[in-house]
């Protein structure tokens, strides 16, 4: 009997014209691992929440088709009866808890399913230290980081023992190093229990992965099978819906878009790949890429002079952070969480109220500057860019802060209009100008959070993980934006976990470590300091680490660290 | 200053291990002691009562519950600070004509101040404060998990609603931060501060409108994430958590009552009350 089975399924949500999934099936054998791929918004979470019955038993939508799950038809199940066949793993761990400690959390489920009481301490222990949590036992959940809090939702699911487990964006809320050590754990949990997987990061997780299921945007089923065939008979599909790829088999695919030879999905069979293709000469001796000048010299868009901030709480959040930052820089700010990121931008937008002396904007002493001042030179944009939306319209949002300047910069009602129909056209938003900001998707939302934070001609752009959440089309779509605010001047410094982002659009990097600023300079550079990456957590993107193993096999292969090295260096080599 | 004025303090202690439900009557039987009109033999025993009360309830609460003094004392400041008003108003706009003989304080302008006033004002604010300790007493020394699930096993409260009290206990720092961020998100789109009721109104509404897109996001998630693990599906359900009624609790309730009763006694026989009534005389 396959563990799950699902027949021309077709979901409706009430509010909505077109339907979520139209007559998707296929069926699951009992330890499969599944990933589930397709565009946002293209009913990925909605076919999940059809496998474990909360369509339709708790939210609302019509259901045609039937799906079976252990042989139940989740329709019929008795409420209950499904969450011991199916576990999930949502992407928000702190809206998924329930109680406020980590046994009480293991334990609530096992107390829905009425375990008896003198059962659950075994069960409890055993799945949290699967997870690596056995410690953290009494620990009260706030006291926890958010990696440790995903690891517990994951142990919460083991817990039930479930023959089905679904895994929902579980890392999206996570830093590198907790995103690796969240799959290494699931890697380490393979066993008779099946998969179903959604995720962005694909480098992380596509070793766990079996086969893989393509939805198109219109909630239908385009594609069923091992992770390598799809990847390359869809390939034009899944750039098209901007669907993140392994980033060597995304450089394979964009070396040789016609190949038909096996797909790298993975560093080693990248390694083994590319090993044919040595030894690699350089086309010509000119220095390799991605040395460009350090810091240039001129007018600095801002001077941190050892800076300190200590939070009421007593948590020392920057310590003496000494930074100066050339105007026209894109400078990625990188660190662990709860390194001090956030805490550093937030003196740079007047969130937070330096000590004199501190922080030089502009050549402005930024205690000096009014709240009007500091904000027509800074632009921040928060992370969740509906907390910066301020009036009932797109265009309105735009005008807002022009209009706040009216009187004094003397600018004209026509003016306005001409700038926000400008801005409107940058960001790509021409048609939304009367729609609700609230209405909008995430990507349409965030970029029109970057354009309200650009209408007053902002020379400083000030970003917290602005691709948090975003796929890959509206991430590359909001990056090209911020390339291009860059050409034209505007200093931009982008807190961000991607070093794949990182590398391909960033000039230098800050790392800031438990509040002490321990590297400041060239991004590539970065990717060399080995001890300081380790030290942070942080993973230099892969096409990096394949560089680097490629010079074990030829000591002057050449630092790549992007698509665009890549085919820069291999360009006329032949394939 | 972050820290909240009613906060759980994690300790172990006596209070800290009674039962929440039993904890909350022994409380409630103090508060209604503190309301009733104890007939004071002469005025300034009406304020001295409450103060009597307030006094021994802090002192359990530092000794039996092993809060520090000063934690509690800064909080109790910051909340007398908070009666004022009451003793002010009372002892402001006293109705001159109850009395036989009132004695002025001063006058000052329209206003004029009158002993009794400024007793009875002393005596209600004196009063609301011990009702806040009261409260303090129980927020202090009761673990909300295991709150929750007394209500639910001893006060019979369905569990939906225990667990409801338990998660939203768990949103009230997220909104804390949520609104915080919103505030500041807002102040760099230039958005001043507003003053004036006006002003005010549409700032409220300005920072309502993200703050429920979240909260209504953010339950919603929570409740799929609940349902998803089984909560409301079966009718029986067990509890990891154990949180009984021992004979010591019982005891500890007998106790409460009887030391208020002695306690009422004692004032009587030293002469500062007359006696118990329950409605104040007209």
């Amino acid at each position: 009997m396959p563990a799950i089975e699902v027949e021309n399924l077709t979901v409706r949500y009430p509010t909505r014209r077109k339907p979520a999934l139209r007559g998707v099936s296929f069926s699951v054998e009992q330890g499969e691992s599944l990933m589930l791929l397709g565009p946002s918004g293209g009913g990925k979470s909605t076919l999940a929440l059809c496998l474990n019955g909360l369509i339709p038993h708790s939210i609302n939508a019509e259901v045609e088709g039937v799906v079976r799950v252990g042989g139940h038809d989740t329709r019929q199940a008795k409420p209950g009866q499904l969450s011991q066949d199916v576990g999930i793993v949502f992407q928000d761990p702190e809206s998924q808890f329930s109680t406020l400690t980590v046994a009480d959390e293991v334990a609530f489920g096992l107390e829905n399913l009425a375990v008896l009481r003198g059962l659950m301490d075994p069960r409890i222990d055993e799945a949290l230290g699967k997870v690596g949590l056995l410690d953290e036992r009494s620990r009260r959940l706030d006291r926890l980081s958010g990696g440790q809090k995903q690891r517990l939702m994951l142990a919460c699911a083991l817990a039930m023992d479930t023959p089905v487990l679904i895994l929902d964006e579980p890392t999206s809320n996570l830093d590198p190093e907790a995103t690796n050590r969240f799959f290494r754990t699931l890697g380490g949990l393979r066993d008779e229990r099946t998969l179903i997987l959604i995720e962005h990061k694909l480098d992380a997780c596509i070793h766990l992965v079996d086969r893989v299921l393509l939805l198109d945007g219109e909630g239908e089923l385009v594609a069923d099978g091992p992770p390598r065939e799809v990847f390359s008979r869809y390939r034009r599909q899944i750039e098209q819906w901007g669907i993140w790829l392994p980033q060597v088999t995304e450089l394979v695919l964009r070396l040789n878009p016609a190949s038909d030879a096996m797909l790298p999905l993975r560093l080693d069979e990248a390694v083994e790949h590319f090993k044919k293709r040595l030894p690699y000469e350089a086309a010509s001796p000119e220095e390799p890429p991605g040395t460009g000048p350090l810091i240039a010299p001129g007018a600095r868009a801002f001077v941190l002079d050892k800076l300190s901030h200590t939070y009421p709480n007593g948590v020392k959040a920057l310590d003496e952070v000494s930074l100066s930052v050339p105007v026209g820089d894109f400078l990625a700010l990188v660190g662990p969480n709860g390194s001090g990121k956030t805490t550093l931008a937030a003196h740079l937008s007047g969130i937070l109220q330096p000590e004199p002396g501190r922080v030089k904007l502009f050549g402005f002493e930024v205690t000096d500057l009014s709240v009007a001042e500091l904000t027509e030179r800074v632009g921040y944009v928060f992370q969740n860019p509906e907390h910066q939306f301020v009036t009932d319209r797109v265009a309105d949002e735009l005008a807002y802060s022009l209009r706040a300047r009216l009187g004094r910069a003397g600018l004209a009602s026509v003016e306005v209009s001409q700038r926000v129909d400008e801005l409107l056209t940058l960001l790509g938003l021409e048609d939304l100008g009367p729609a609700n900001p609230f209405t909008l998707s995430q990507g349409q939302k965030r970029r029109l959070s970057v354009g309200t934070m650009l209408a007053v001609g902002q020379r400083l752009l000030v970003l917290d993980e602005p691709t948090f959440g975003q796929d890959r089309r509206s991430s590359l779509k909001l990056m090209r934006t911020l390339q291009d605010l860059n050409r034209r001047g505007v200093t931009i410094v982008m807190i961000t976990h991607d070093m794949r982002l990182a590398a391909d659009y960033t000039r230098n990097a800050a790392l800031l470590l438990d509040g002490r600023l321990v590297y400041h300079g060239p991004t590539r550079a970065l990717f060399r300091q080995d001890m300081l990456l380790i030290r942070a957590g942080l993973w230099p993107p892969e096409l990096f680490d394949l560089s680097l193993e490629l010079q074990r096999w030829q000591a002057d292969f050449p630092d790549l660290m992007t698509v665009n090295d890549f085919i820069a260096a291999f360009e006329g080599q032949g394939a | 200053m972050t820290v909240g004025l009613f906060e759980y303090y994690e300790a172990s202690s006596p209070l800290h291990r009674r039962n929440p439900f039993i904890k909350l009557m022994a409380l409630g039987i103090i508060m209604l002691v503190v309301t009733l009109d104890l007939k004071p033999s002469t005025p300034w025993f009406d304020p001295g009562v409450p103060l009597v009360f307030l006094v021994l309830v802090v002192a359990c609460l530092t000794i039996f519950g092993r809060v520090p003094l000063l934690f509690i004392v800064r909080r109790l400041a910051l909340l007398a600070f908070l009666t004022l008003p009451f003793l002010l108003f009372n002892a402001i706009y006293f109705d001159a004509t109850q009395v036989a003989s009132p004695t002025l304080l001063f006058s000052f302008g329209p206003w004029t101040a009158y002993r009794e006033g400024l007793i009875g004002g002393l005596a209600l604010a004196l009063r609301i404060l011990t009702f806040l300790s009261c409260s303090m007493v129980f927020v202090m020394t009761t673990d909300p998990s295991d709150f929750a699930i007394s209500l639910i096993r001893q006060a019979r409260v369905p569990y939906r609603f225990g667990y409801a009290i338990l998660v939203s206990y768990r949103f009230l720092p997220i909104m804390r931060t949520e609104f915080d961020t919103i505030r500041a998100a807002h102040r760099i789109r230039g958005v001043g501060e507003r003053t004036g009721l006006r002003g005010r109104l549409q700032q409220l509404r300005r920072y309502a409108v993200p703050l429920l897109a979240a909260a209504i996001r953010k339950s919603e998630r929570t409740a799929t994430a609940m349902d998803s693990r089984g909560f409301g599906g079966g009718p029986d359900r067990t509890y990891y958590r154990q949180v009984r009624v021992t004979a010591f609790d019982w005891s500890f309730l007998m106790a409460v009552v009887g030391l208020t009763m002695v306690l009422i006694e004692v004032l009587v026989f030293v002469g500062v009350v007359d006696g118990v009534a329950l409605v104040p005389p007209a």
